[in-house]
């Protein structure tokens, strides 16, 4: 009867290894979707190695365990994935689930769910209300936080907006004889369709809102001993890549991170691109490309001690359609580069002009917005939450006509109470008292 | 008086009436006292039964057995069937009825109920031994011994009526009040509350000039409130609708200090949704008019009542303010509009049985419980009558839940929330309402009644057979028809034909085709009731809501089956926040479910409760 949900079950954060629980009836089915391994045929507490798929044709090499119910945390159907750590790959996975058709968890949902099937102990629910202490002390935190403050007062307006209209649709149903401006269809799709807008607004911000919580994913492309390392090393200020004059040394991808202005940006040093017949390289030069194509941001590293050759001319033309920051390395040299575009010069030996290039990847990242005062959204959960009401507001605008006005009323409801998910309101109080303040009203 | 009794219900309203019944029907000796025989179901305010919500709490009375509905039927004036265009689970039944004939009928009935006996005496104390009741104490000194004690007082308790400068503690319309129980009350420790309310003049039919007012016409053909009555009652007479004006206001205005709404003189809480004419002016400034409706008291049509003109103000304010109406020029008011101030309980200090948390065999129904209106009084009546004869007999108690009944949402927000003024259902506090319909209250209820022992065998037989004809319809309209048929009607109707259209249920989803279309065009479904067919069509056309609405209320139970103990020190759990601890403690919730409805209680407080319980449980 219960819907199927998700969530990540170790701390959020940078960690050897994410847990990710999903319980619920549409587990294994889901698990079987997005888990790609031969050999799983879903036998109960085994773990299978196995691929799991994370979108945009990338997958975690991680474990997968099925708890058959009633034997699991919950007491349902649970599936566990053993990812590796980190924010990105487990939030991917749960997207990916949540595509399949689970749904993310509200806070102390799983136990919830093990107590309601009695499979609750001591231990585990001692654990389980120090987890819900810390997380309403970590809201509490968050709520002073400006921005976050700036949402719940969003959301606020939006609710009280359908407060409105519910009022008038309440008191048409409960005082059908009282002379009053009742409002029309039409009136109450005007007012959700200025709702419906604020909501898609704030959606717009999520892209970014992300951004700010995972940080900035800039790949670090070009040839062969253009100096890419050297310029992650720059930019990281120390030695986290291995430097040598040798063609081809970065074979892996090495990555390091640092803060800027506040926010986040990883950089990822690849493998030189060019034709080769080693094996191990040529693994190296696609995740490159793959990289390239997945990061929010290119820096195109040329050497501009040197012409381009074919193969600057052909990464110029991958990074083509990408935000991306055109790098001309070894400007200590004398240059003899034959190039016009739009490009910042530095010298990642001598560590010059690194810092001017840190301001330009910042401004591409978020351009010259002020990002203090304005709502960005960055919990994945009221991310879900306002698709989710925008999906029902759009369904509301298709058949408002067709169905008579106590089902609107529901409508309406399911989205004020959908948006108190955010704000943990309820309905009820909040619409009789507006309906006897604001209406006059007999018998 | 026979020294013994099993029950004795105190107050012969809406609430005591049921009450008295339920118990008496059930085979417990009762003894209903009243302060006058003459006042037995009167109608003290509007000469009206139903209306939104109401019309379905009176159909869920009547349901599980209760008397209301059929009382009712049995003096219609006017019927009317109100939000007919706005979905059906607001269609709400509401009729005038003979005010007089409904005290005479209500009045029979008890006096030829078996095991019932009737008493006009006033109770001044109720008795207790060892937190449990032992008897009632009357006005002529009198002990009467009993097991079990329904109080009903209604507006009566220390009542006191205000017309402007003028108060005189009295019950409504002259009646006599009680003025004895209330500390008898207080000392057994129920907090009593202040609230008050009102109601219009009542004048002469031939004073006014009809010419000024609008017609307002019964409607034909419609559905009673009981499931039993078989015979169409005829619209007897109509209403009127007529407006006050600018005039009117400058009176109110310009008389407000006279005023003991705002004077100071009346201290109750009044009800929002039924203001005083100067409280619609003052607090309403910018409506240059108010509606008021003219509705006859009983069948002479002679005395009308001025529904939506109730009012404090001293008598020849109202004179002025009266005849400023048009059309009420020449009005003679034979009684003048008043307030009344009455004692209630807080209703929180009662369990969802209606019983209180620490006097058992103690119960309580109607307007002492801080409600207002008949059907709200009624329907507590006949559940504290049901819960006070399984109390006397040993028997489960019966708690609606709020997906089963109106009922069960009033007595639960009463008991859980309580209330600060007056409470009055509405369908928006029913959070369930497309399943809670006046239609399908019998579905809901009369099983329930049946188990409990109130449904009759004749009653039963209708039930059983209503059912059988919903099954079969049920099975009719899953049948195919000619698909040539089905696309011409469709077609002609601005439907298209497709998918499944030749199935007559999936052709009823649509929303330009009704159960009406398919009988007459199509020559479909002879020899069901209308009733039935209204029903079916409901369902297939709801199906989605009703189905989200399922989904919900699955959700709910969940909480509703965790069940929490009475004693319980909430202090304890660290992870509740201290409003919660304080609120949780002063209510003790039964369920989970009812404790999350408390306000000041929050999901999170839930949560850590939720959790808290499986440690308790494990111990």
């Amino acid at each position: 009867m219960l819907d199927t949900i998700i969530a990540q079950a170790t701390p959020i954060g940078k960690s050897g290894v994410g847990v990710i629980r999903m319980s619920g009836e549409k587990s294994l089915e889901i698990a079987k979707q997005v888990f790609l391994c031969k050999n799983f045929v879903s036998k109960p507490n085994y773990m299978y190695l196995g691929k799991i798929d994370i979108g945009q044709e990338l997958s975690d090499l991680g474990f997968c365990v099925y708890f058959k119910a009633p034997h699991s945390y919950t007491g349902e159907d649970v599936i566990e994935f053993q990812c590796h750590g980190g924010m990105l790959v487990a939030e991917k996975i749960i997207n990916k689930c949540v595509e399949k058709g689970a749904r993310r968890a509200l806070a102390g949902e799983f136990s919830k769910r093990a107590f309601l099937n009695g499979k609750m102990s001591l231990d585990q629910a001692e654990g389980v209300i120090d987890t819900i202490n810390a997380e309403t002390e970590n809201q509490l935190k968050a709520s002073s936080n400006l921005t976050k403050g700036n949402l719940f007062k969003e959301v606020n307006k939006m609710q009280e907006s359908l407060t409105d209209v519910l009022s008038e649709v309440e008191v048409n149903l409960d005082y059908p004889e009282h002379d009053i401006e009742y409002e029309t269809k039409e009136n109450i799709l005007t007012k959700l369709n200025k709702i419906l807008i604020d909501v898609e607004n704030l959606l717009i911000t999520s892209s970014t809102g992300l951004k700010i919580k995972n940080g900035i994913n800039i790949a670090i492309v070009g040839k062969t001993n253009v100096g890419k390392s050297s310029l992650l090393n720059a930019l990281l200020n120390y030695e986290q890549a291995i430097v040598t004059d040798i063609e081809g040394t970065t074979r892996d991808i090495v990555t390091g991170s640092i803060e800027y202005k506040g926010f986040i940006f990883n950089f990822f040093d690849t493998a030189g691109i060019r034709q080769t017949k080693d094996e191990i390289e040529n693994i190296g030069i696609l995740k490159a490309r793959e990289l390239l194509q997945s990061s929010d941001i290119v820096l195109l590293v040329l050497d501009s001690s040197k012409e381009l050759n074919n193969q600057d001319k052909e990464n110029l033309e991958l990074i083509k359609n990408k935000k991306s920051i055109v790098v001309l390395n070894k400007c200590d040299l004398p240059s003899k580069i034959n190039f016009n575009g739009d490009c910042v010069k530095i010298s990642a030996k001598q560590n010059l002009f690194t810092e001017e290039l840190k301001e330009k990847i910042y401004n591409l990242s978020f351009g010259t917005q002020n990002i203090a005062n304005q709502i960005i959204l960055t919990n994945s959960r009221h991310i879900e939450i306002l698709k989710e009401v925008k999906e029902l507001l759009n369904n509301l605008q298709n058949t408002i006509f067709d169905v008579p006005l106590d089902c609107v009323s529901l409508d309406i409801k399911t989205v004020w109470e959908k948006l108190g998910e955010i704000t943990g309101n309820t309905a009820n109080e909040s619409i009789i008292d507006k309906i006897f303040s604001k209406f006059c009203l007999g018998k | 008086m026979d020294g013994f009794y099993d029950a004795v219900v105190i107050g012969s309203g809406h609430a005591g009436c049921e009450a008295a019944l339920a118990l008496s029907r059930l085979n417990n000796k009762t003894l209903l006292t009243t302060l006058n025989l003459d006042s037995i179901a009167f109608l003290a305010c509007n000469p009206s039964i139903g209306g939104t919500a109401k019309g379905q709490l009176a159909s869920e009375i009547d349901a599980l057995g209760g008397e209301m509905g059929i009382n009712a039927d049995k003096n219609i004036l006017q019927l009317r069937m109100l939000n007919m265009g706005k979905g059906v689970a607001v269609h709400s039944l509401r009729a005038q009825v003979d005010k007089h004939a409904y005290h005479a009928t209500m009045k029979e009935t008890l006096e030829n109920q078996k095991n019932l006996f009737i008493k006009q005496c006033e109770v001044v104390d109720i008795i207790t031994k060892d937190g449990k009741v032992t008897g009632v104490k009357t006005n002529f000194g009198e002990v009467i011994n009993c097991r079990s004690i329904v109080v009903c007082t209604g507006v009566y308790l220390d009542s006191r009526i205000i017309i402007g400068e003028y108060t005189k503690s009295s019950g409504p319309n002259g009646f006599v009040n009680a003025v004895g129980l209330s500390e008898s009350l207080k000392n057994l420790g129920f907090e009593i509350l202040r609230f008050k309310t009102g109601t219009p003049a009542r004048v002469l039919s031939s004073s006014i000039n009809y010419n000024k007012f609008e017609v307002q016409e019964g409607d034909e053909g419609i559905q009673t409130f009981s499931y039993l009555t078989k015979k169409q009652p005829k619209n007897a007479c109509v209403c009127y609708l007529g407006y006050t004006n600018e005039k009117t206001h400058e009176i109110i205005r310009n008389n407000l200090s006279r005023a003991p709404m705002f004077s100071g003189a009346i201290k109750g809480v009044g009800p929002r949704y039924c203001p005083s004419m100067e409280d619609k002016v003052v607090r309403f400034s910018d409506k240059a008019r108010h509606q008021i409706f003219l509705e006859p008291e009983d069948k002479f049509c002679n005395e009308i009542y001025v529904q939506g003109f109730s009012s404090s103000m001293p008598v020849d304010v109202q004179e002025q303010m009266y005849k400023s109406v048009e059309g009420f020029e020449n009005v003679q008011i034979l009684r003048n509009a008043y307030a009344i101030e009455y004692d209630c309980i807080n209703s929180l200090a009662l369990l969802p049985t209606l019983e209180a948390k620490h006097i058992k065999g103690l119960f309580f129904a109607g307007q002492i419980n801080g409600t207002s209106g008949y059907e709200e009084a009624g329907a507590q009546g006949i559940i504290a009558g049901i819960n006070a004869s399984n109390y006397l007999n040993n028997k489960e108690p019966l708690i609606l839940r709020r997906d089963e009944a109106y009922i069960g949402v009033l007595i639960d927000d009463l008991v859980t929330k309580g209330t600060n003024e007056p409470y009055r259902m509405m369908t928006s506090r029913a959070e369930y309402r497309l399943k809670l319909r006046q239609d399908n209250a019998d579905i809901r209820l009369t099983p329930i009644g049946r188990k409990i022992g109130l449904v009759s065998d004749d009653r039963y037989k209708i039930f059983s057979k209503k059912l059988k004809s919903i099954e079969k319809l049920n099975k009719e309209i899953d049948k195919k028809i000619d698909s040539k048929i089905a696309k011409s009607f469709l077609e002609s109707h601005n439907e298209s034909f497709s998918g499944n259209a030749c199935v007559i249920r999936e052709m009823l989803k649509r929303s330009n085709i009704t159960i009406d279309l398919l009988c007459k065009e199509l020559n479909l479904f002879g020899g069901y009731s209308k009733q039935v067919l209204k029903y079916v069509e409901t369902e297939v056309k709801y199906e989605g809501y009703l189905k989200r609405q399922e989904f919900l209320i699955e959700q709910a139970k969940r909480n509703e089956d965790i069940k929490l103990s009475a004693d319980f020190d909430y202090t304890q759990i660290k992870g509740l926040r201290l409003e919660a601890q304080q609120k949780l403690n002063k209510f003790k919730p039964l369920s989970l479910g009812q404790a999350s409805r408390i306000s000041g209680v929050s999901p999170a407080d839930i949560s850590v409760l939720t959790v808290f319980l499986s440690l308790k449980k494990d111990k």
